[in-house]
């Protein structure tokens, strides 16, 4: 069900979208936890419903611009699915989108969105009756399951095309291939999120170590391409794979800008930041502990006070 | 890297003029070649068997022009002005911009000195108008110029030929790039174990200050009765070592 798309529109995703989907799903999962916790236990039937509350599936619309080939989806909002009759609930749609048309003119309903790990029959429907509004919709996928050796990111667009199977035309869905685009207001708010720290992250130590497995994380996939560069061109040398002349020249401009940062001047502004840098937290530290000792002379005056003198004056310690 | 992709398509084009096309008519093809403005690359038409075979042939001449254009200067031009063609200006515009191309190969601050002297311009005028005009605009280089300092800072720059030696210089440079990356991550690996067990230690060190206040403070509880005496002095003795953490 997913041959690629041969229509010849480039998509343009925004992360705006994305959070707001995984926002969604977080939110209908969370709100529906209780209940699944207790009957995850179950079994035969209640399984089902164990696994459909572990994963509900959330659904809404996105919006955009097409100009020409190029289709952008900015934004989205969320929608109910009428269980009865398996269609998204139209009114609410059609008030949506003129509240946003209010707001962006430019905007048209692109399409919508849901999550799973793979597209079904049903979302036919869905993606059938939103045809009266846009001609050729898109449905945006998000797969919520974690995965951790996958490195792409678990969103898939697809488009319905009309196939012959059979003998009988059918239209199907065709994954289509799409870039992420931000706006600089969007590239800081993302930034932002990927850098969470957990909330009682108080401890010095703990955020050293977040900041630390960052640096560590960014570095290692650095590491990691620098060393497929590599292999390659020991494998162009030994004659394993025909010599393209042009990814010489284009490594050897890459390896041209290294050292990027070996200067006098480099080493002595460094050098003077760390300088800095050290003597803060002296004076941080030293601050410290003149306040501490401070309080135990007063202690100690209160102390030996008590102690030298009963109701009588001060005796002053220092 | 956008020059590659601009040049993509025109090598393209060449290599397959090159290689169906006469003996003869290669030498004003190479002519073309050298003087095509977007054109930097010309190992792919040197690696073509027609254009070895001009080698010891009267258009010989013509497969040495192209030699310097993939691996010479401006420099080796004019030493060899004898045996080379004369130029036209469009090639010899190309063969200053590769020039640049090649002394941005070993420093990445090229005072304003060594480019006049490599490029046979007089004044600091026309050596700026030629950087940014023919270089910067055409993409190959990258850069500041400096004029108080007088030299062209260049962080990128398009990569020329490669000559058979360059080669396992590159694969060199790679392997160090990869073992200092992969220092680096062992470093930070130990960093953050460092400030893990730092924090053991501290958080380690409180307990025990607290437990002993503790301790001290039940067995004071018991002797309600006791004097002032025996309170502060056991007090006095706890606080000093307890805040100094």
């Amino acid at each position: 069900m997913a041959p690629s798309s041969s229509s010849g529109l480039t998509f343009k995703l925004h992360p705006l979208v994305m959070l707001n989907i995984s926002d969604h799903f977080t939110r209908v999962k969370t709100q529906l936890s209780p209940p699944a916790a207790s009957c995850a236990t179950g079994n035969g039937s209640s399984n089902a419903d164990a696994t459909f509350l572990q994963n509900p599936r959330v659904y809404g619309c996105v919006i955009g611009l097409q100009r020409g080939r190029t289709v952008e989806i900015f934004n989205s909002f969320e929608l109910l699915l009428d269980p009865t009759t398996d269609t998204l609930d139209r009114s609410f749609l059609e008030k949506k989108q003129e509240l946003y048309k209010k707001v962006f003119p430019d905007f048209y309903v692109l399409g919508w969105y849901s999550t799973g790990s793979d597209a079904t029959e049903s979302d036919m429907h869905i993606h059938k009756a939103l045809m009266d509004i846009n001609e050729s919709p898109v449905y945006v996928l998000l797969n919520p399951a974690i995965n951790h050796a996958q490195k792409d990111l678990p969103v898939t667009i697809y488009e319905s095309e009309f196939h012959v199977i059979d003998g009988v035309p059918q239209s199907i869905f065709v994954h289509t291939s799409y870039t992420i685009e931000t706006v600089e207001a969007e590239r800081i708010s993302v930034d932002h999120v990927a850098h969470l720290k957990p909330s009682d992250g108080g401890s010095a130590a703990t955020q050293l170590a977040a900041h630390l497995t960052g640096i560590h994380s960014a570095i290692k996939m650095l590491n990691s391409r620098i060393r497929v560069l590599y292999q390659y061109i020991v494998a162009m040398q030994k004659g394993d794979i025909p010599c393209d002349n042009a990814l010489f020249r284009q490594v050897s401009s890459l390896l041209r800008s290294l050292p990027a940062a070996e200067s006098e001047k480099f080493h002595e502004n460094f050098l003077m930041e760390y300088n800095d840098k050290l003597l803060m937290s002296y004076l941080a530290m030293i601050t410290n502990c003149t306040s501490n000792m401070n309080e135990v002379v007063d202690k100690f005056n209160t102390a030996y006070d008590k102690h030298s003198r009963r109701g009588g004056g001060r005796n002053v310690f220092m | 890297m956008d020059i590659e992709q601009k040049q993509a398509e025109i090598i393209d084009q060449l290599v397959k003029r090159a290689s169906t096309c006469k003996p003869e008519a290669l030498g004003p093809l190479i002519i073309e070649a050298t003087s095509h403005p977007s054109l930097f690359a010309f190992s792919e038409i040197l690696a073509l068997p027609t254009v070895a075979q001009l080698q010891g042939t009267t258009d010989s001449v013509y497969l040495d022009v192209l030699r310097l254009f993939a691996h010479g200067t401006w420099g080796d031009y004019k030493c060899n002005a004898s045996r080379i063609p004369q130029l036209s200006p469009d090639q010899i515009l190309k063969l200053k911009q590769l020039t640049v191309l090649t002394l941005a190969e070993s420093n990445k601050v090229l005072p304003y000195d060594t480019l006049m002297v490599e490029l046979d311009v007089t004044n600091v005028r026309q050596l700026e108008d030629f950087l940014i005009n023919e270089c910067m605009y055409a993409g190959i280089v990258r850069g500041k110029l400096d004029q108080l300092k007088r030299c062209f800072e260049v962080p990128f720059a398009a990569g020329r030929d490669l000559r058979p030696g360059q080669l396992g210089n590159m694969l060199d440079t790679l392997s160090n790039w990869l073992n200092t990356s992969e220092n680096l991550l062992i470093s930070i690996q130990d960093k953050i174990k460092w400030a893990d067990s730092m924090s053991e230690m501290d958080k380690k060190h409180r307990k025990e200050a607290e437990e002993g206040v503790e301790e001290v403070k039940k067995s004071l509880s018991m002797k309600v009765s006791g004097t002032y005496d025996a309170l502060g002095g056991l007090r006095a003795s706890l606080f000093p070592t307890n805040y100094f953490m």
